[in-house]
């Protein structure tokens, strides 16, 4: 008989703090899609589940994440015309993208908001569920779209709710940008609401996948909010999403190339944008464009966790 | 739909995984690469039970409608599979209650009088009344038990009757009241692909002078394997037998298949892929594996005896033999039949509490034996899961211990071990002595004994698989069991592989059968 330390040793092996096992290679083609959007979310929505959220996010959540890291936020004053509900798009490289993002927010967008959180991964467990529930206002995500009609997204924008996704479907393993799934454009279509882009950078560094708690020493990240956009009459929902990764991009590149050097790249499409399977670094330290898919994943790794420029103004006067 | 049974590639991200050893199971680490073989997800079952069985009697294969072959006045014999299937027993109640009762519903209306209920329980010991009223259900029970629902007697002078013998001189004797009706109303349950066809009337209500053709070391080195009808010699014998007894007497035969529910919902994670396991999945996990270790031994052999499996039927099929049996076996292979690429050097089984002999009983060496080396082992079609002259693993802990009522010929049988464990020796020196000795014979019609002649048939259940092997190895296995039976124990998988590195060296392939929910391998 073995002991119950070995038995849960044996219990635990392999599997998260959630106790979740990394499904194996060969198993994948097998996986079964998960029925998370059958957990119930109206109730976060409720006036008082709201107040609570407020005072957790407000009163715990952004004090704890701010104590850890050193955010930057720029272009909030992008949002003075955002009157009614948006669709708010950013990359995801960490579970700090979420709490940093709804710091960075003002509370009146953040208390009409609701955040999309992968069916699979947030909605498995019920504890889990009611806890990211209550405290995101999340909203179960199909990311394999076996249930795609079923989505709470288009209900949530019609009650006016502002959404926050994730349209690469889930945090990159290298940091680097992957290509945007078309729900976040469609919706955006559908309904006619605006869509802003986000670029977060330095949370990867800060807490990757697989990382519990963000490393020690308050590292630096930004957040950077770009102007809201909105589909044209003429334009496809494939073109606006080409248009929103250009955008995000942009915002990603700014710590690199400066906000006008962005502008510029960006004008000229010179950034390099992800499509199909194939991530990118929009740009890196080094200002040199970072698009090799045969790229060893260490390197990608390498490239995403290469320390950000010193930020020193410039030297005017030179030996 | 349940998903397909396919071969997992152990890697870094594979968990631990469940293995079963007897009243018991544990997390195992397999070493990276080794191929682990999962059924099938368990079938939808029938939701309208009633209205299939009424549609397979009405509308049979290669027979006209039940309804048509009853009449007044007939002798009409109703035979049923025995307590061995399924595994577990059902929850009730069960499918053959339910196919006797619309049977017994016809009949009635046709105004046959003259019915008799037979178990097909061949040389198993016989069901108690208990038993009998837990598969037929309370009303079959009530109306006919005892005097028209009873066990067969397969040592019973005048209960036998020699219907002839077959081209290849093998003598046919069944139950003289089946023998002697005008229509045998078969109600079976396939759990394996062994099971059904001609085995049900041939081997259920036969004597020993006709079991003893086809079970015999010489015949079971030749199926191969017994779940494989086509390439099973043992199934050849069923066939050229059920040809004679179909010529003499009408069989109309009801077949049913299960899907792959055999544990209750607070066993769930038994059949769910470990990496798919949730918290509640986990934390049962370790309630119940905590509980079974800490029960007292009595205890916990009374629990898990007690689990009835929540099986759902998946087909119904009725008619004569021959024509249903394709559509059983059709659906059996859609339940359980899991493709793998190529034989392994090292195979692997956890094996469970239960096997067809020792429901409400005591799975003894024997019986183990039987269960790894005959019924899993032979869980293949094509080729066997490791290679000729390989290694199999079983997780079993093999206590020294026999059931006295049920199993008094095991405990002289064991006592033989000592001298050989060679199937052929023992079938020519010893079979016959224990197959006519009075006391068994008594025993086995009186008491509630397995036939004296019964643990040779288990030892030569697993003559194929000694053959195919060259080391036998039992993870936990009783040291002194283990070896009186000749095989090695081992204290753990690493101990055991290292054993087996004599044979297979230090880098062998292994294929782990992930079973129960049952499956069969389809090797290529």
């Amino acid at each position: 008989m073995t002991g119950l330390g070995e038995e849960l040793r044996l219990l635990r092996h392999g599997r998260d703090w959630r106790g979740r096992a990394r499904v194996p290679r060969s198993a994948q083609r097998w996986e079964r899609p998960e029925a998370g959007d059958d957990f119930p979310t109206a109730w976060a929505r409720s006036a008082p589940a709201g107040a609570l959220r407020t005072a957790l996010q407000q009163g715990v959540l952004k004090p704890v994440i701010w104590s850890q890291i050193r955010p930057v936020v720029h272009g909030r004053q992008y949002l003075d015309s955002v009157r009614g509900p948006a669709i708010f798009v950013a990359n995801h490289s960490s579970h700090l993208d979420t709490p940093l993002i709804l710091g960075a927010l003002p509370r009146r967008i953040t208390e009409n908001l609701a955040v999309g959180a992968a069916a699979d991964y947030f909605f498995d467990s019920r504890a889990i569920a009611a806890a990211t529930t209550l405290l995101f206002n999340a909203f179960p995500v199909e990311r394999r779209g076996s249930r795609r009609g079923r989505s709470l997204a288009a209900e949530l924008v019609d009650g006016g709710w502002s959404l926050l996704l994730y349209p690469e479907g889930g945090r990159t393993v290298d940091g680097w940008l992957t290509a945007f799934k078309l729900g976040a454009a469609q919706l955006c279509a559908m309904k006619r609401v605006p869509a802003v882009p986000i670029a977060l950078r330095g949370t990867f560094v800060a807490m990757p996948r697989g990382r519990r708690w963000p490393r020690p020493g308050r590292p630096r990240v930004t957040v950077r909010i770009g102007r809201p956009m909105r589909i044209g009459a003429d334009e496809t929902v494939p073109e606006f999403r080409t248009r929103l990764v250009r955008a995000v991009a942009a915002l990603w590149a700014e710590d690199d190339l400066g906000w006008y050097g962005a502008l510029r790249a960006a004008a000229d499409d010179s950034l390099a944008l992800p499509t199909g399977s194939r991530s990118v670094l929009p740009t890196t330290a080094s200002g040199q464009l970072t698009e090799d898919s045969d790229m060893a994943p260490w390197r990608r790794v390498w490239e995403a966790t290469r320390p950000p420029a010193t930020t020193r103004p410039r030297q005017v006067w030179t030996d | 739909m349940g998903r397909p049974g396919f071969v997992l590639d152990v890697d870094e991200r594979t968990p631990p995984l469940l293995m079963h050893e007897g009243e018991g199971f544990r997390l195992e680490r397999l070493p990276l690469g080794s191929r682990v073989i999962y059924p099938p997800e368990s079938l939808p079952a029938i939701v309208d039970l009633e209205s299939a069985i009424r549609h397979a009697l009405a509308h049979p294969h290669g027979s006209d409608p039940l309804p048509r072959l009853l009449r007044r006045g007939m002798r009409l014999t109703i035979v049923f599979d025995d307590l061995s299937l399924p595994l577990p027993p059902m929850r009730t109640p069960d499918v053959r209650q339910r196919v006797i009762e619309q049977v017994l519903e016809l009949a009635a209306a046709a105004g046959v009088d003259d019915v008799e209920l037979i178990a097909a329980n061949s040389l198993h010991r016989r069901m108690t009344p208990a038993e009998l009223k837990r598969t037929v259900g309370e009303r079959v029970f009530r109306a006919f038990h005892p005097d028209h629902l009873h066990n067969h007697d397969a040592e019973d002078p005048g209960g036998l009757l020699h219907l002839g013998t077959t081209p290849h001189g093998e003598d046919v004797e069944i139950n003289r009241r089946a023998a002697e009706s005008d229509l045998i109303v078969y109600v079976n349950i396939t759990l394996t692909a062994m099971n059904g066809g001609s085995k049900s009337v041939s081997v259920g209500l036969a004597s020993y002078a006709s079991l003893r053709h086809h079970h015999n070391v010489h015949t079971l080195r030749h199926s191969r394997s017994f779940n494989d009808p086509p390439n099973s010699a043992m199934h050849h014998s069923y066939d050229r037998m059920a040809d004679l007894i179909g010529g003499q007497v009408p069989v109309f035969t009801i077949e049913t298949t299960l899907n792959n529910e055999p544990f209750p919902a607070a066993l769930r994670f038994l059949t769910r892929r470990e990496w798919e396991w949730n918290l509640t999945d986990q934390a049962s996990y370790l309630a119940v594996k905590r509980s079974n270790d800490l029960a007292t031994a009595k205890l916990r052999r009374r629990i898990w005896q007690a689990t009835e499996a929540p099986y759902g039927v998946t087909g119904v099929h009725a008619g004569a033999p021959s024509q249903v049996h394709p559509h059983t076996l059709a659906a059996v292979h859609r339940q359980q039949l899991t493709e793998v690429q190529g034989q392994a050097d090292v195979a692997i089984f956890g094996l469970p509490y239960i096997c067809p002999y020792n429901v409400n009983s005591i799975m003894n060496p024997i019986l183990v034996m039987s269960l790894g080396l005959g019924y899993f082992f032979n869980l293949y079609r094509g080729k066997p899961i490791v290679r000729q002259g390989g290694v199999a693993i079983f997780y079993h802990p093999m206590p020294h211990e026999f059931h006295p009522v049920h199993h008094p010929s095991y405990i002289d049988f064991y006592e033989l071990l000592a001298e050989t464990t060679d199937p052929v020796m023992l079938e020519t020196k010893y079979e016959k002595q224990f197959a006519t000795d009075p006391w068994y014979t008594h025993l086995y019609r009186t008491s509630y004994a397995y036939h004296g002649v019964h643990p040779f048939y288990m030892w030569y259940w697993g003559a194929h698989a000694m053959q195919h092997l060259d080391d036998v190895i039992f993870v936990g296995g009783n040291r002194s069991t283990t070896a009186r039976l000749g095989f090695r124990a081992a204290s753990s998988l690493a101990d055991a592989l290292e054993l087996a590195s004599d044979t297979v060296g230090r880098q062998p392939q292994i294929n782990y059968l992930h079973a129960p929910p049952m499956v069969l391998a389809d090797v290529r």
